[in-house]
């Protein structure tokens, strides 16, 4: 066919007369072929020219390219170096070219990088000064020490607390919502305005400063949260993380947004704002808020320390306010305790000889007077318990002054007049007694051990002082008379009555006291008239009122008559009631120890 | 519940805003207008037995210093036109966002919302150019964001036309 194509190419030409008639067939051949000819020849000229040729191809390349990158990854891998070699030889030539084109992109990249960098390093350099003194810090030293890692690299590895707190699934398209879910009930605000916003706000970003379409927000901060954001062709998935979300969240989030594409794509496409079918995506958006569990479970361990440090912090605090209590009682009991000793020891006819503390609880032992305090009345005192102490006392007679004293009060049974006291062995009475109780008082307390003498000179006997008292009140009655007479008036008659009864009295009670009683009936004259006359006159009376005391109940009672004459004048006389007192009969009692009855008298 | 994304589109001072505030459900501070030029607010509306969530794009108003970003546009199920009765050129305005949108949103049902109608004596457009609209199926409403009246008839007459009623 080739052969025959290159003989018939001079064919072509216009044929010639001479020929026309000769060749019938070559002649029919041509009127056959000449349209087919011509296109042969056309196609020809066509793939022998290098330019028509390249015309061709380009008219097709985008076509072929854009359908066999669909098919396979062929023609990427053919011109992988051609287009490694062409940027090669561009940067060789001039590297500004490459340079200039990529300075936009590398500008924010390189911020980027730094930036987050930066953060990090902060990020644990706080972590570093946080936890430097803690278990935590040190348990993380002993891992980088065995592990051979840097310290800031463990502490990234371990501090890497983050919580995703929202997850929203958003239609592309429209930014309406297809799903929401949350870690924390609170703070949810309205998802669907929510999402709106944030796909206004992509928009803006995009429009204000993607290039193109495949250019968008993928993150951004907002105070402690990022929003992560990850899309897919239909839907959007943007997870509110409170923390610093490490890498692996973005897989964890591409993966979902795959799973969902894959699982809802019809759903997706014609989606017309009923979010209902996307119920079904909701455990693929949870499991993008148990990456925040998993983290959780990772920080575990150090959750766990803290926990029990806090714990260990507690008991220790509860310990030591316990030990505190412990000891303030403690402290207050052996306060007690000394002070409950102290008392005892003070106590007049207590002596301790031994205390202390055993078994847990305080004993003491010694002599007490049985006139002493009780120390159990004192134990109840001291607030130390009645059972916390055990006490042994042993009898005995102490020489302590209040002791003395109580021992003679139990003894003497004194009047309630009296007080007794008693210091360096004296034994001393105060106030006053009946004679029979003093007289006792002194026999008795010879006999008392620790007591030398017995000291009753601020003693008053009752009955002397009674007996002292009623004769002065009868020696202070002068019976009078009238002139020259010896006869009693008759109003004197009742008067001497009485006087022989006060002297009756009175003689009884000396003779209580062992006393006898003596009464010198004195008579006395005026000074009128003479004196022998006086003398008579005054015996007479002075006769006549001792006889007629004597005539009355007046036993033990000596009566002596002496007459005075006016030689003992009452009163100076100078008016006539002076003269009439001077006129008159006094008694003088003595008052005398009845010999060899009382052995002591004072 | 259905949701639907709708944009809010005028001229500066239209009293979109106005609408938002007392008729929707706001999340975000107007702030949001002059730093990203849109806010999302929410309008829910009763369709028969269904309830539409409305996700109100208010998208800020195209003037001098800032042109209309068609991209808010993308994906919205409707659109609400508003214009200030009581200023012409807004009208004027809300037809070439109508037809901006209508470049990317070919079909999509709108409403256009003749605002401030409480403000008759200033009333400034006119009647011819309103009636001319509504003769090109223009549904017309006007309303007063100061009185209510014909915001809930606006809101649901375009929730019907979406959920295609």
């Amino acid at each position: 066919m080739d052969a025959f194509l290159r003989k018939d190419n001079g064919g072509l030409e216009p044929p010639s007369a001479a020929t026309e008639g000769q060749d019938p067939i070559g002649e029919l051949r041509r009127l056959l072929f000449v349209p087919e000819h011509a296109q042969v020849a056309k196609l020809q000229e066509r793939l022998d020219d290098p330019e028509i040729h390249a015309e061709d191809v380009s008219q097709v390349l985008p076509e072929a390219i854009a359908i066999r990158a669909t098919k396979d990854r062929e023609l990427t891998r053919a011109m992988l170096p051609t287009v490694e070699e062409a940027i090669l030889s561009s940067v060789r030539r001039d590297p500004h070219v490459l340079v200039d084109a990529l300075f936009p992109v590398m500008g924010p990249a390189i911020r980027k990088a730094i930036s987050s960098a930066l953060e990090s390093m902060i990020e644990s350099l706080n972590e570093t000064l946080e936890r430097s003194f803690t278990v935590q810090g040190l348990k993380w030293r002993w891992e980088a020490f065995r592990t051979g890692r840097p310290l800031p690299q463990v502490i990234l590895l371990r501090t890497l607390v983050y919580r995703v707190e929202q997850v929203f699934l958003i239609h592309r398209r429209t930014g309406l919502l297809l799903q929401h879910v949350s870690s924390t009930s609170a703070g949810v605000q309205d998802a669907d305005m929510v999402s709106g916003m944030l796909t206004a706000i992509r928009d803006f970003v995009q429009d204000s400063f993607g290039g193109n379409r495949e250019e968008s927000l993928d993150s951004f901060k907002v105070g402690e949260l990022t929003i992560r954001i990850e899309q897919g062709p239909e839907a959007v998935l943007a997870a509110v993380v409170r923390g610093t979300p490490p890498p692996e969240l973005s897989a964890v989030l591409a993966e979902a947004i795959e799973t969902i594409h894959l699982e809802q794509a019809e759903a997706l496409v014609k989606f017309e704002g009923d979010a209902t079918p996307f119920e079904r995506a909701r455990p693929r958006l949870e499991a993008c808020l148990k990456t925040q569990q998993r983290s959780r479970a990772e920080r575990a361990p150090g959750a766990k320390t803290r926990r029990a440090r806090a714990f260990l912090r507690a008991s220790l605090v509860v310990l030591l306010i316990g030990v505190a209590v412990w000891s303030f009682f403690a402290l207050q009991r052996g306060r007690r305790w000394g002070a409950y000793l102290e008392r005892l020891s003070a106590e007049p006819g207590i002596a301790v000889t031994d205390s202390g503390r055993r078994n847990g609880r305080y004993y003491v032992t010694g002599l007490r007077d049985p006139l002493a305090a009780d120390p159990a009345a004192l134990l109840d005192s001291s607030k130390l318990g009645k059972g916390s102490v055990a006490a042994e006392w042993k009898p005995y007679q102490s020489l302590d002054s209040e002791l003395v004293a109580a021992r003679a009060r139990r003894v003497l049974q004194p009047p309630g007049t009296v007080t007794l006291t008693a210091a360096n062995g004296v034994l001393a009475a105060r106030g006053s007694a009946p004679h029979r109780w003093i007289v006792e008082a002194r026999s008795l307390s010879r006999a008392f051990a620790g007591v030398t003498r017995f000291d009753d000179s601020g003693l008053t006997d009752t009955d002397l002082a009674g007996i002292e008292s009623l004769r002065k009140e009868i020696e202070s009655q002068p019976i009078t008379f009238d002139l020259a007479s010896a006869e009693l008036r008759p109003r004197d008659a009742g008067r001497l009555g009485e006087l022989s009864r006060d002297l009756s009295r009175l003689a009884e009670a000396a003779g209580r006291v062992g006393r006898t009683v003596r009464v010198e009936v004195v008579g006395r004259g005026d000074s009128t008239g003479t004196e022998e006359v006086n003398r008579t006159i005054s015996r007479l009376r002075a006769q006549r009122v001792a006889s007629l005391l004597a005539a009355g109940d007046t036993r033990g009672v000596l009566f002596v008559p002496r007459g005075a004459g006016s030689s003992e004048p009452l009163r100076r006389e100078m008016t006539d009631e002076d003269r009439e007192i001077n006129r008159s009969v006094t008694l003088s009692i003595g008052i005398t120890p009845a010999p060899a009855r009382e052995p002591s008298t004072q | 519940m259905i949701q639907k994304k709708v944009c809010m589109l005028g001229a500066y001072a239209v009293g979109k805003t106005s609408l938002v505030s007392r008729f929707v459900k706001s999340l975000f501070s107007d702030k949001y207008h002059t730093t990203v030029g849109v806010k999302v607010d929410k309008k829910i509306v009763a369709v028969g037995e269904e309830q539409v969530n409305l996700l109100l794009w208010d998208i800020y108003g195209e003037d001098d210093f800032q042109k209309l970003r068609t991209s808010y546009l993308r994906g919205s199920s409707g659109y609400v036109l508003a214009v200030d009765g009581t200023r012409r050129e807004t009208l004027e305005k809300a037809v070439i966002l109508q037809s901006r949108a209508h470049e990317m949103l070919a079909g999509v049902p709108f409403v256009l919302m003749l605002n401030k109608a409480d403000l008759v004596e200033k009333w400034e457009v006119d009647d011819s150019a309103v009636e001319d609209l509504v003769a090109q199926g223009w549904p017309t409403f006007r309303t007063s964001a100061k009185t209510g009246e014909g915001v809930e008839e606006a809101f649901l007459a375009l929730a019907r036309r979406m959920a295609g009623a």
